[in-house]
């Protein structure tokens, strides 16, 4: 059976450039929810989110004329295939899966506000890179990827599973080499809409606190070099981790609460688990999906109780650092996991003050842990019910 | 080692500007060539020089739905749904943990990301319906169609111009042959919406593009000006080949090889001298164990988009490929289209025995190709 | 405002935001209840009544704690209006 590794990562997130900052950030616990500098937030309840710091855009050597979006997405891209070294000719053969909601919806929408307004907008360029599906175009364009291309949109799995389903197009044979990853960057309709359906606090959000008031918004890109790993072997380049398996399964429930047993969850992880040859017991930390919503949190603590066994396994939310980074959420929080694997360190659950009862784990409350990790599992589990879960080994 | 996992065709379900049903109402649509693409209904659209659409009649589309049950669906959820539910209903096939589905689209539920912003735009924060805001996600069609087929197995969906619909059939048909379902209710889905309209006027791209003459859809003509727009959704049922047989369901053809792929060019361009180095044809055309001259049927993504016309012609004339069949005239360019491509090589393969091909290639250089055949 | 009147402000919501059939809201009474599960309720679930209660702050002027628990409001178009009463006092 193919065994897929990873030969290169790169991040841009809250924390600013590149993987080693993105570690450097998490390891140390700080967390980058602020009063929001992208959009108005007058007359919002929840006015805060972690964005990319304002001062690295301009040096991230993507021009400014592309959506905010395309240029994470870019620089990330670019930093995962410099590691990973690959010659040209396996360029050509590379696929790629990029995870993706919101597009180039930011400057969409400065088009759609002046229109409405009354002046024909000379924005209308923002149009082309609108969709989802525009990152991929670029991606593919500028790091001249020649195998299968594909954009998956999935809410808040979107980034897991593009790295779940570019792992199966390498063990189908199709390619030695995928790019996968996702993006997601601040737009006014995500900000709106998750206000709107009173999911936001106010206030950092509190993932596994009994106090615990919603989620908070965050953006980002982070994509891996998934690579058959006797291709990786044959060139001698360095593996970061292996993906040893992936678990994908919907609810079929309803479009924004999720199965109130946590089925599809238990299913996904259940799956990911017998894909890569591991028991429950073998897995010593799972980076949870964590948005820190009161529901999210209790149904994902009864799904980990049900696979693991209560205080079987350490847990922690990435979300607590950097925010919900919608599409690109699975793909940053892979990359942590993929990170403390190597580094046998577990970031924290930053803002946990007040564990919830009803959460019995420990989810390694404001410090990170020093942990000897021989495999871990990053679960996205997506808005409609749509859920991923990836297993990792060093 | 496991056996190679064969992906068959079990049923269609479609709803488009030619009418709505299952298998045999997509064959009497494809039969029939009726005319479609006509001036727009729905809408009137200022400062444009085209009118055509080919559009979803909905009175017909709501005899097919329960008005209680899709209350809050919105209208492309809606034309989704009704098409996923006759597609199950022709294959006979019932929901649960080994369904799977994958929903391709060009331009999601921009009508409702646009209400929802409208909200906000007329009366600010308070004017934001909450319940409107998950349409706004272009994954909703699959998570409304999952509760309404109980499609448990992975639910995909994929964003991409002019073969949202072949890209959707190949993941679904992938999501089989991996063992991540046993089946998928896998094509595509796009709504005629004001706006969006106007945004590809202005970008150009309808015909009659610049200066043009008569508007219209001719793919590969030698007058093609532009493409039309149409709507609606189209999807086969894809099955495990043993597990069809196991329930006694009606094969309709077998997916016998496939492959996607990327020409590295600009976004949005269609370099007519470009040559795809991956060779998406041929590695589809070896997969199924078929050589290009006993091919039957051809059907091209050619849609009167004249770039992408003549780029698709060239490429194809490199793999030996000849005369492909559009369908763009009958339905409109939409994420649909590329599952009635790939509905029609399986009644074309079903009828002729002779495998057909469904070849895709978009703007940016997405690049798709399956050949359907009997069932052996 | 008299319990009727708020009765026909909510069912005028009820149409208008959460798609009901105008027909529909015609027949609807005080007695009418709500919630998903009940035999011949209108069957709301937990996002029509996050929508309705945008809805009804905006209508009526009030404001809606959602972290309290308003299930027994939420019960019929009797409590709903009793507690929009109660609300814009």
């Amino acid at each position: 059976m193919t065994r897929v590794v990873v030969s290169g990562l790169g991040v841009v997130s809250p924390y600013g450039v590149g993987a080693k900052t993105f570690w450097a950030g998490l390891a140390t616990g700080e967390c980058t929810i602020r009063p929001l500098t992208v959009i108005d937030t007058e007359g919002f309840r929840s006015r805060i989110a972690a964005e990319v710091p304002a001062d690295v855009l301009p040096g991230i050597g993507v021009s400014s004329r592309r959506s905010r979006a395309d240029r994470i997405a870019l620089a990330a891209a670019r930093e995962a295939l410099a590691e990973a070294d690959l010659a040209p000719r396996d360029r050509a053969e590379m696929g790629l899966f990029v995870g993706a909601v919101g597009g180039g919806m930011l400057e969409g929408e400065e088009w759609y506000c002046e229109e409405k307004s009354g002046r024909p907008s000379s924005r209308i360029r923002a149009l082309r890179s609108i969709l989802p599906v525009s990152h991929a175009e670029t991606l593919a364009w500028r790091l001249r990827l020649g195998g299968p291309r594909e954009t998956v949109v999935m809410a808040c799995a979107s980034g897991a599973a593009s790295i779940a389903l570019g792992a199966d197009v390498i063990r189908s044979g199709a390619t030695p080499l995928v790019l996968a990853g996702g993006v997601d960057a601040i737009t006014h309709i995500c900000f709106m809409g998750f206000n709107a359906l009173k999911l936001l606090d106010p206030e950092p959000c509190r993932p596994f606190d009994r106090g615990r008031r919603g989620m908070s918004i965050g953006e980002g890109a982070a994509f891996l070099v998934l690579e058959d790993a006797d291709h990786c072997r044959a060139r001698g380049a360095r593996v970061l981790g292996e993906l040893l398996g992936a678990g994908m399964t919907t609810d079929a429930h309803h479009v924004t609460a999720p199965h109130p047993d946590g089925e599809g969850m238990i299913r996904a992880m259940v799956d990911a688990l017998a894909a890569s040859g591991r028991a429950p017991a073998d897995i010593g930390y799972v980076n949870a999906h964590g948005t820190g919503t009161p529901q999210n949190d209790r149904v994902e603590a009864l799904a980990l109780v049900r696979v693991f066994g209560e205080g079987r396994v350490l847990v922690s939310s990435t979300k607590s650092l950097i925010g919900h980074t919608m599409a690109a959420a699975g793909s940053m929080e892979a990359a942590a996991t993929l990170l403390s694997l190597q580094h046998g360190l577990i970031p924290p659950t930053v803002s946990l003050r007040d564990p919830d009862p009803e959460v019995p784990f420990d989810c390694v409350p404001g410090t990170a842990r020093s942990v000897e990790l021989g495999a871990a599992v990053s679960n996205s589990f997506g808005f409609g019910g749509q859920n991923v879960s990836l297993v990792f080994g060093r | 080692m496991s056996a190679r996992r064969r992906v068959v065709v079990t049923g269609l379900g479609s709803v488009s500007a030619a009418g709505c049903g299952g298998s045999s109402a997509v064959a009497a649509a494809l039969e029939r060539s009726a005319e479609t693409i006509a001036p727009l209904k729905a809408f009137t659209v200022p400062d444009c020089a085209s009118r055509l659409a080919a559009e979803v009649d909905d009175e017909e589309l709501m005899t097919l739905l329960n008005a209680d049950t899709v209350r809050r669906l919105s209208r492309i959820c809606r034309m989704a749904v009704a098409a996923c539910r006759l597609a199950a209903e022709d294959a006979g096939l019932e929901g649960g943990a080994r369904l799977g589905l994958s929903v391709g689209s060009e331009y999601g539920d921009f009508r409702s990301g646009a209400e929802f912003f409208n909200g906000f735009l007329r009366r600010g924060p308070g004017g934001l319906s909450p319940m409107i805001f998950p349409n706004t996600v272009m994954n909703s069609m699959a998570a409304v169609v999952a509760i309404a087929t109980g499609a448990k197995a992975p639910s995909v969906t994929i964003n991409q111009a002019t073969v949202a619909g072949d890209l959707a059939v190949l993941r679904g048909a992938a999501l089989i042959a991996s063992g991540r379902a046993d089946a998928v209710i896998a094509g595509g889905v796009d709504e005629i919406f004001l706006d969006v309209y106007r945004g590809l006027c202005a970008l150009g791209a309808l015909s009659p593009m610049a200066g043009g003459a008569r508007e219209g859809c001719r793919p590969y003509s030698a007058d093609h000006n532009g493409l039309v727009m149409g709507e609606g959704a189209t999807f086969l049922v894809l099955e495990e080949l043993e597990a069809a047989r196991a329930r006694g369901a009606t094969i309709h053809a077998e997916m016998l090889g496939s492959a996607w792929g990327s020409i590295p060019v600009a976004p949005h361009t269609a370099p007519a001298s470009r040559r795809d180095a991956h060779q998406t044809v041929r590695r589809a055309l070896e997969r199924a164990g078929v050589a290009a001259d006993s091919l039957g049927r051809s059907y091209g993504s050619g849609n009167g988009d004249p770039a992408l016309d003549d780029w698709e012609l060239r490429l194809l004339e490199a793999d030996g490929i000849r005369n492909p069949v559009s369908l763009a005239p009958l339905f409109g360019q939409h994420g649909g289209l590329g599952a009635l491509r790939a509905a029609a090589g399986t009644l074309a393969a079903r009828a002729d025995g002779a495998p057909a091909l469904v070849h895709g290639i978009a703007r940016g250089g997405c690049r798709t190709a399956m050949v359907i055949g009997r069932a052996a | 405002m008299t319990q009727k009147e708020v009765l026909d402000e909510l069912k005028a919501l009820i149409v208008e935001r959460l798609k009901f059939d105008p027909r529909r809201a015609a027949e609807m009474t005080a007695e009418t209840t709500l919630p998903k599960g009940l035999e011949g309720s209108l069957g709301l679930d937990s996002l029509d009544f996050i929508e309705l209660s945008v809805a009804m702050e905006e209508r009526f002027g009030i404001v809606i704690d959602e972290t309290e628990s308003l299930t027994d409001e939420f019960f019929s178009l009797d409590s709903l209006s009793r507690f929009v009463l109660s609300k814009v006092k």
